[in-house]
């Protein structure tokens, strides 16, 4: 009979060693008790199998508890910090942008990812650390050379200990075993010789890693030396789309361009503005006009004062003094990167010529847009109209004062 | 696992002492007495009944969401087929019997709008639903008689719910069929959807309703995260009692205390989780129609509950029940268990109250004597039926696993 039935150890051949024992139980309660005596008896080098977690083995066995925790909620912790500070120093400091008009640094929305961040960092230093803790991944185990051993993992429960542990003794160990209630007691053997690792493997890790070092240096390589060809792209996001662009060639059109004629009866945009005054603020030889291209009366006015509170007053304040409420919010919050608005009663603008407040006002300058857009060029012209009379508001003379109201000044 | 009881269950005393009947008697007698004194204070108020109704919503809402967390627990217990927690089923079952006495306390409200009384619920009233086109809108959900309709059937299905398993548990006591654990188990599914839909309704319409033009599809989840929190707390309570009292002393051990505290702390967490998420999608939205919920709780003294909610309710508990030593030592877990169970009381004083009074912290001897009646009436249904029954399943073939249980 071989040493299936057996429980009795079996002589060994001179060509292996006996690298452990193995012992099976019938069921975790007979496991846990026999564990608890193994302990008690001095053994180190041993260890249980089982199916499933046995409730109570740690004990049992005599295992610490483990630090694990401690490392989980550092790693906890640690997620949270990155996750707050990161946010901060993106969003409210390195490269503040408001988004949806909330504050540049919004706990709310930092919530979130800090707390994936927690979670995602608990979870990765949970399972490494059962890795590292427990040793693993173990390639080889003595317990794995006896043949029983394959139900450790269907409805086998098993001790195994290894020949490596200073009390272990061929018969003392395997009557002891079996003194536990041990259903058999199998002896593990594995050759003496022949043990080392086949030397191919070390070459064919040497061959993988120089592979490995192959991308990187090819896009070091691409990084540093100048090409003339178009680049290579892995990913062509946007960069090439499926359009025509200007003076390219096309199949579609019995002409072969991309590019379409004007169609008869059609006029482009500023095509019919010939009117350099009126729509550019331009005399023809290209100097900026000192005059008004339009009618110069109370209705004009009227529709310029209209106009300023409506488009221009947001910023630059009622009065033109560049105290609007978009500022004053701005300063308020401290808006990086604000740019004040222009006083308009300071004396480049005082001295403008209009055609040049005007194309300020179409164009834009510095960081205010235009608004060529949205306001017609007559309205435009009534703006600057507007921004006159202001102007000469703040540095009124008696003069300009009406001769009956004249009295209420003095 | 082994059949055989590791506790020789005939030396434990697993049922109340006789004297218990005669202690639900008198707690029921107080509790009639305060619930009527605080109908009398209601009625002096002479503000139409209004604060009572609040009152008396908050106290409803509050020992509702025990019960229905129990009859969470005995479903969950079962669909999980869970071995650990056969040694305080019994306990989170005696909370069962009273969804049929928290019926019975639901009627004075619907009396209320029976009568035509506006105080509570403003969606009740004629005028402001014709001037209002939202709650016009909402009219077929938020009349009378459908409210009242929809409260019977939750009722009608908590209580045959919690019959259904109460009864089996009880019959196993005598019998110890391995088969009634299996109907359990078998019919807990099913129980535990019906239970999803029915607490979520509810409490769309006894709280969200309070306020009829804001909603918030996840509203139901947060009372439900909160009926969680405070049922586990209040049987971490029972079971520190009972055995105070010289029961069970043997049978729930320090491996169940931990299991509870950590569901008890799981559930703190995920309270945090679900009034988080209703909170950031709010606030990111920014849409008045839903923001004025949390504009009416963040400011004047409701900023500061809004707080000591946040810090009361998650941030110190989480930190204070992290460490598994904290969940395993009785006292410290009684006392986070009892510091929840009032933070989840004022949790539910924070849904309701604000819209008696936005601008102040309504708080007074209504409310104490509304917390007296329904918590004396509570405890004397809790005590009548644990009197009746032994304080653990005797007989479930799972009870063994569950004494012998360990944590890791």
């Amino acid at each position: 009979m071989s040493e299936h039935g057996s429980n009795l150890p079996t002589p060994t051949t001179p060509s292996e060693t006996v690298v452990g024992l193995v012992a099976q139980f019938d069921g975790p309660e007979s496991l846990l008790a026999a564990a608890r005596r193994v302990r008690e008896a001095g053994y180190r080098q041993w260890d249980t199998h089982s199916p499933f977690p046995v409730h109570g083995m740690d004990r049992a066995m005599g295992i610490h508890p483990t630090v694990l925790p401690w490392l989980v909620l550092g790693a906890g912790m640690a997620g949270a910090l990155v996750a707050l500070v990161f946010q901060w120093w993106a969003n409210g400091f390195d490269y503040p942008i408001v988004a949806s008009g909330k504050p540049l640094w919004a706990l709310p929305a930092n919530i979130p990812v800090t707390f994936e961040l927690i979670v995602l960092l608990s979870a990765l230093t949970a399972f490494g650390g059962v890795l590292v803790l427990n040793r693993l991944p173990q390639f080889w185990h003595p317990a794995l050379t006896a043949s029983r051993f394959v139900r450790a993992t269907t409805d086998g429960f098993f001790i195994s200990v290894e020949a490596a542990d200073p009390k272990f003794d061929l018969v003392l160990t395997n009557y002891f075993l079996q003194s536990l209630g041990a259903q058999s007691v199998e002896t593990c053997r594995y050759p003496a010789a022949g043990r080392e690792v086949p030397p191919g493997i070390y070459w064919a890790l040497v061959v993988v890693v120089l592979l490995c070092l192959l991308p990187p240096l090819w896009i070091a390589r691409t990084r540093l030396v100048v090409s003339g060809t178009p680049r290579v792209r892995a990913f062509t996001d946007m960069a090439l789309q499926p359009k025509y662009q200007e003076q390219q060639a096309s199949p579609l059109f019995a002409d072969g361009r991309a590019m379409r004629p004007q169609v008869p009866g059609t006029i482009a945009l500023g095509q019919r503005e010939a009117d350099s005054r009126f729509y550019r603020g331009q005399e023809p030889d290209g100097k900026w006009t000192a005059a008004f291209p339009i009618a110069v009366n109370a209705q004009t006015m009227e529709r310029g004062r209209e106009r300023f509170g409506i488009y221009c007053a947001a910023c630059h304040g009622l009065v033109g003094e560049g105290d609007g409420m978009v500022h004053q919010r701005a300063v308020t919050r401290g808006e990086p990167g604000w740019v004040p608005p222009l006083s308009l009663h300071v004396d480049t603008v005082v001295d403008q010529p209009n055609g040049q407040m005007f194309n300020t006002i179409t164009h834009g300058i510095r960081k205010m847009p235009g608004y060529g857009v949205q306001i017609p060029p007559a309205d435009r012209w009534a703006i600057v109209l507007y921004v006159r009379a202001l102007q000469r508001s703040q540095y009124a003379e008696l003069g300009d004062v009406p001769p009956e109201d004249r009295g209420k000044v003095q | 696992m082994d059949q055989s009881n590791p506790v020789d269950l005939s030396r434990q005393r697993t049922t109340l002492p006789p004297t218990a009947s005669g202690m639900a008697k008198v707690l029921a007698a107080v509790g009639l007495a305060a619930l009527a004194a605080g109908f009398g204070l209601g009625r002096a108020q002479g503000d139409d009944w209004r604060y009572f109704l609040h009152a008396y919503l908050v106290e409803f809402a509050f020992f509702l969401s025990i019960s229905l967390g129990a009859l969470f627990f005995v479903a969950l217990h079962h669909v999980s087929r869970a071995g650990w927690s056969v040694a305080v089923r019994r306990l989170a079952e005696v909370f069962l019997g009273n969804l049929a006495l928290l019926a019975v306390l639901f009627l004075p409200i619907l009396l209320a709008m029976a009568l035509g009384n506006h105080s509570l619920y403003r969606w009740t009233d004629p005028r402001q639903v014709a001037a209002s086109e939202l709650l016009r809108h909402k009219a077929g959900w938020l009349s009378v008689w459908f409210f009242a309709l929809r409260a019977v059937l939750y009722f009608v299905a908590w209580t045959l719910l919690a019959r259904f398993f109460f009864r089996r548990s009880l019959q196993q006591d005598r019998s110890g069929e391995p088969r009634l654990t299996i109907q359990m188990e078998r019919a807990s599914g099913p129980a535990l959807l019906i239970f999803a839909g029915t607490v979520t309704f509810a409490a769309f319409d006894w709280l969200m309703s309070l306020e009829p033009t804001w909603s918030s599809t996840i509203f139901g989840v947060y009372y439900f995260s909160g009926a969680a929190v405070g049922f586990l707390a209040a049987l971490i309570l029972a079971a520190l009692l009972v055995q105070a009292g010289g029961r069970l002393t043997d049978t729930i051990t320090t491996e169940h205390y931990h299991d509870l505290g950590k569901l008890l702390f799981g559930f703190v967490v995920w309270w945090g989780y679900i009034a988080f998420s209703q909170y950031m999608l709010i606030w990111y939205g920014n849409i008045p129609e839903e923001t004025a919920y949390y504009l009416k709780r963040q400011s004047g003294p409701w900023a500061a509950v809004s707080l000591v909610l946040l810090f009361g309710h998650l941030l110190i508990p989480f930190v204070g029940m992290l460490s598994r030593e904290v969940k395993r030592r009785r006292l410290l877990l009684g006392f986070w268990a009892a510091w929840l169970l009032a933070f989840h009381w004022l949790d539910i004083y924070w849904l309701v109250m604000p819209n008696l009074d936005a601008q102040g912290l309504p708080l007074g001897p209504i409310d104490l004597c509304l917390l007296v009646g329904f918590g004396g009436l509570y405890l004397a249904g809790v005590l009548a039926v644990a009197g009746r029954s032994p304080l653990v399943p005797l007989k479930d073939p799972r009870l063994g696993e569950s004494l012998a249980f360990e944590n890791a």
